[in-house]
């Protein structure tokens, strides 16, 4: 009774959040344990929350867009990929939704998964930022 | 005070605020941000960009059941999730535009309108639907769920889908601008205006929340408002905290917890109000 393509999406959704889960475990570990140098040091970071965004990169150098890619070598950096993981799931779900909805011949549901998709990736290009 | 206290203390309050979430039938982001801008020194938009993860994290780990189980559909959620998506879009460009003080003003006002929206709206278990509109026929939003506490199978279909999808584009506006996820309107706009049974409204929620979060949490981090330390030990102890309070769910007492949210937002409103006014 429950529909093939939520079957699919509970399938992709369960194996994503269990490795980004662990993922965000293991880097974070390392961030806390000093495993990797911080970008921004973390005994500076007490101050430099009560900033804006805007202030806190003028201040530190942090990265804007994906300019966090350069800075994976950074103990904070690195976690970022652990959070992607998180986001890439939803859009690889959206993704997987439009090709089920195309083959079980649901068009309109398959137009808007793939609209979700391309919202998703037009805000991840930093279209809107 | 030392560094290493705060994610010690944000994966404390995270886990427990994981378990009332689930206690009173909340999403974590509508306690996680007013909790954090009124009462805890990170400036906002580093909160509300922390609450959209939150929102996104907590929702995508419960998914998985609720989607297996019916409770949840895709094809009720997709095209109100596309709509809040580009709003929440919106939304978050409005927010990173507001003055700081204007926005946690505005926060106030807003959490303190959630916390009336909870304490007046009563659920209709099984709205009476008696026709579908052409839109919501059009978009497949029907279907048939079984419920185990009924043990018989419940068909549902909507009707004022396009006041839905109006609806739902303010929901995304305001989930973007402030963090919010969007759990506390989602559900009473599936249920009350669109008649979506009371449980498929609720596992549909989270669900339709994904998508809208996700593109606001884009525009945040494209403007560095992403700060690992205060999200990922409150990613890790929202999501080990539900998963506790599915655990605590059945012998727990639900209006009791649900009295506690509501003055806990009412606390956190008002303080949020008084700190955008300088006080």
């Amino acid at each position: 009774m429950v529909p093939n393509e939520q079957l699919i999406c509970a399938r992709w959704i369960e194996i994503g959040t269990r490795v980004a889960f662990a993922c965000l475990v293991a880097t974070f570990a390392l961030y806390l344990l000093g495993g990797l140098e911080p970008l921004v040091p973390t005994s500076e970071l007490v101050r430099l929350w009560t900033l804006s965004a805007q202030r806190y990169v003028a201040a530190t150098g942090a990265p804007t867009g994906w300019a966090w890619l350069r800075l994976v070598g950074k103990g904070d950096y690195l976690n970022m990929l652990s959070i992607m993981l998180f986001v890439a799931v939803a859009t690889a779900c959206y993704a997987r939704l439009a090709v089920a909805f195309v083959r079980d011949g649901k068009r309109a549901q398959a137009y808007f998964a793939l609209l979700q998709v391309l919202v998703l990736l037009a805000a991840a290009s930093g279209a809107f930022a | 005070m030392e560094w290493w206290i705060w994610p010690i203390a944000l994966f404390a309050i995270t886990f427990v605020m994981g378990i009332v979430a689930v206690l009173a039938g909340v999403g974590g982001g509508v306690l996680f941000v007013p909790i954090m801008a009124a009462f805890f020194p990170f400036h906002i938009d580093f909160v509300r960009a922390a609450g959209l993860l939150l929102a996104i994290t907590t929702a995508l780990s419960a998914a998985p059941a609720l989607l297996r189980s019916g409770l949840a559909s895709v094809r009720l959620a997709m095209p109100l999730t596309l709509v809040s998506s580009v709003t929440s879009l919106a939304g978050a460009l409005i927010g990173l535009a507001l003055p700081s003080a204007t926005l946690q003003a505005a926060l106030g006002l807003a959490i303190l309108g959630i916390a009336l929206l909870m304490w007046r709206s009563r659920g209709a278990e099984h709205p009476d639907v008696p026709r579908t509109d052409a839109l919501g026929a059009a978009l497949g939003m029907h279907g048939v769920y079984h419920d185990p506490a009924l043990a018989r199978d419940v068909a549902w279909r909507v009707h004022r889908t396009p006041a839905g999808f109006t609806v739902f584009a303010g929901i995304g506006v305001i989930a973007g601008m402030f963090g919010l996820g969007a759990g506390w309107a989602n559900v009473p706009a599936l249920n009350l205006l669109m008649g979506v049974p009371l449980k498929l409204a609720v596992g549909t929620s989270g669900f339709l929340l994904i998508g809208g979060a996700t593109s606001a949490f884009w525009v945040y981090l494209q403007r560095g408002a992403v700060l690992p330390m205060l999200i990922v030990p409150s990613i890790i102890g929202a999501i080990l905290g539900a998963k506790l309070g599915v655990r605590l769910l059945r012998g727990a007492k639900p209006a009791l917890v649900r009295r506690v949210v509501l003055v806990v937002l009412l606390l956190a409103g008002m303080r949020s109000l008084l700190k955008g006014f300088g006080i």
